[in-house]
């Protein structure tokens, strides 16, 4: 596997004080990151836990796309439509993925970007940009 | 006793010769040299070839050199680059000196002779296992030694320099002797491959990753131009569906679903040109499989993936191997055909890799690296239709592939471009447009696979670059 470096970011921001470990579900590797804040209401809580898939080919420089969001979830008392993809099971729990991507005009761009500015953009669906998507 | 090649980036060698061209001008006869870290390259566990990683340039004080007198170089200097090869964790350490008054000729003096010994033990007793490799250069000849330790000394046969071009020099301390006469069947292609590229090529081992369309088709041409052996890896069976553009391949051989590269063997074998044919049935992911790279002496990369390519550029700059990339595309719409592409790159030291030619594409190498289950979910989300497009393939497109691909091979061989080799060759039939293009469209200055791969040259010393067979099982389990 070529993640050595998504390893060493990760370790890194887990020095930081970010709640982030490297886990696998057979041979695939995800990011399982802790406590992202969350406006309650309208969703259900305060924290939430995500997972985001780290491709195989991390050090030769692919982009990240998109997240898990750990089940069970509450969004204005429902669902929220971007949480619309499969389920699967990391870690004895269930987590279902968000459809959540870069706008084209500005895609993930691997020399600059990194785990934690996807962190980032995962972060923006839980804020006013997921919630007005969710009404559109 | 076994004879060991030493490749290094062609840039490196003209730096090394200039450095040491004022040995050669003038009657001051002073002794010029330098010295350098070694990777290498093994096959079963014995070491191949020996590779230059990179050259240690001496600082002032670090050459001692009179007129008429042999080259020392400083203790200091030796401590430097011993340092830098135990960091990095390669094989050894190779010198350089010159012997100003060798024209056509040159030879290890009896000085170098009492010396090598000394040094090797010296190195073995810092750091046991040490290699020292010595070469000394003539104004038109080199020769060169390994020592394995005091006692045991290898001799090595070619100084192989990759770049633009292929080259392949003695390291017997004689200029190249003229080539062979190429056997009647190959002699009508001496217009464009002389004697001495005919021959070269008959000795030279190519790999073909990729035994479809356009892999297949390249087998062809170089069993048809003098290759004699092939090493053909793909872990693909026969399909109804590939039948329209496989060489060799027969109704029969999809029904039994054969390997791809058996039937491929079977076909070029079957020419009686004395082409000997491996056929590997394996994924170019799985590592244990890309090593066998390391019997190639230059690759042809015949995939229609992002991820197989990119590991291939990797090992192009590991272990200085050079890699001509070719593919076929046909783009069409619901009006009809808009673009039928073929393209060449060829990747080498001093050259730009996929991702800076921007052919290898952040987005769908990720789509690609992903676990056959994890890219299922992804497709389910509805974003990925793109990168999912079942490639058109006709073989007539994939000869013109194909054929740049063997154009390029014998270019490096022996050089007959006007202009210097493109960073791609781009045909689009549709518009009867052959163009070279120069530059690198997404090149980063810094990259770290071309530009400042920190694994440059280091070989089988460098981390692995494939993955176990666990993992690439887990990538392709869609695929068949």
């Amino acid at each position: 596997m070529q993640i050595g470096k998504a390893k060493a970011e990760i370790e890194q921001l887990a020095l930081s004080g970010i709640s982030i470990e490297l886990v696998t579900q057979g041979v695939q590797p995800f990011a399982l990151v802790g406590g992202l804040e969350a406006p309650s209401p309208p969703w259900d809580r305060k924290l939430y836990d995500i997972l985001i898939a780290i491709p195989l080919a991390y050090d030769l420089g692919t982009a990240l796309d998109g997240f898990y969001v750990a089940l069970p979830y509450n969004f204005q008392n429902g669902e929220h439509n971007r949480v619309n993809g499969q389920v699967v099971s990391v870690q004895n729990r269930d987590w279902k993925a968000v459809s959540w991507h870069y706008p084209d005009g500005k895609p993930f761009r691997f020399e600059v970007d990194n785990i934690e500015s996807h962190i980032v953009h995962c972060r923006g669906f839980f804020l006013q940009r997921g919630a007005v998507n969710a009404r559109a | 006793m076994p004879e060991h090649n030493l490749r290094m980036a062609a840039a490196d060698w003209e730096r090394l010769r200039k450095h040491c061209s004022p040995s050669f001008r003038g009657r001051r006869n002073t002794e010029y040299g330098a010295i350098g870290l070694l990777g290498k390259r093994c096959v079963e566990g014995a070491t191949r070839e020996l590779i230059m990683s990179e050259i240690v340039w001496p600082a002032a004080g670090d050459i001692l050199a009179k007129p008429d007198h042999a080259l020392t170089f400083s203790s200091r200097y030796m401590r430097r680059a011993h340092m830098a090869i135990r960091k990095k964790g390669l094989a050894g350490l190779i010198t350089f000196h010159t012997h100003p008054r060798a024209d056509m000729e040159v030879g290890f003096s009896f000085y170098d002779d009492d010396q090598d010994p000394l040094l090797i033990e010296n190195l073995q007793d810092l750091w046991p296992g040490t290699l020292l490799c010595s070469v000394v250069l003539g104004k038109n000849s080199q020769q060169a030694r390994l020592w394995m330790s005091p006692q045991e000394r290898v001799k090595f046969v070619n100084l192989i320099t990759v770049g633009n071009e292929l080259r392949y020099l003695p390291l017997n301390g004689r200029p190249s002797l003229p080539a062979p006469s190429p056997s009647e069947i190959f002699d009508r292609a001496l217009a464009l491959t002389g004697s001495g590229a005919l021959a070269l090529l008959g000795g030279l081992t190519v790999a073909v990753v990729g035994a479809s369309g356009t892999g297949s088709l390249i087998c062809e041409l170089l069993a048809r131009a003098g290759c004699r052996r092939i090493l053909v890896i793909d872990h693909d069976v026969v399909k109804l569906a590939n039948l329209n553009r496989i060489l060799y391949a027969t109704r029969k051989d999809a029904e039994l679903r054969r390997p791809k590269a058996e039937v491929l063997k079977r076909g070029i074998e079957s020419l009686g040109l004395g082409c000997e044919v491996v056929a590997v049935v394996g994924s170019i992911l799985d590592d244990n499989v890309l090593r066998r790279l390391n019997e190639a002496d230059i690759a042809f990369g015949c995939v229609d993936k992002d991820y197989p390519r990119m590991l291939l550029c990797k090992y192009a700059f590991q272990y200085l191997l050079p890699y001509i990339d070719v593919g076929a595309e046909i783009g069409g719409d619901k009006e009809g055909i808009v673009s039928t592409d073929t393209r060449m790159n060829c990747v080498a030291p001093g050259r730009w890799c996929l991702r800076c030619t921007g052919l290898v594409t952040a987005r769908r190498l990720a789509f690609e690296s992903l676990t056959t289950a994890e890219r299922n979910r992804k497709i389910a989300l509805g974003y990925s239709d793109d990168l999912l497009l079942k490639q058109p393939a006709v073989m007539d497109l994939n000869m013109r592939a194909a054929s740049s691909g063997m154009m390029t091979l014998r270019h490096l061989l022996q050089p007959f471009l006007l202009d210097p080799l493109p960073v791609t060759l781009a045909e689009n039939f549709v518009t009867y447009n052959l163009k070279p293009i120069a530059s690198a469209r997404s090149r980063k200055d810094n990259c770290d696979i071309c530009r400042s791969n920190p694994q440059h040259g280091f070989g089988d010393c460098g981390e692995a670059i494939g993955l176990s067979a666990e993992v690439a099982a887990a990538l392709h389990s869609e695929d068949n």
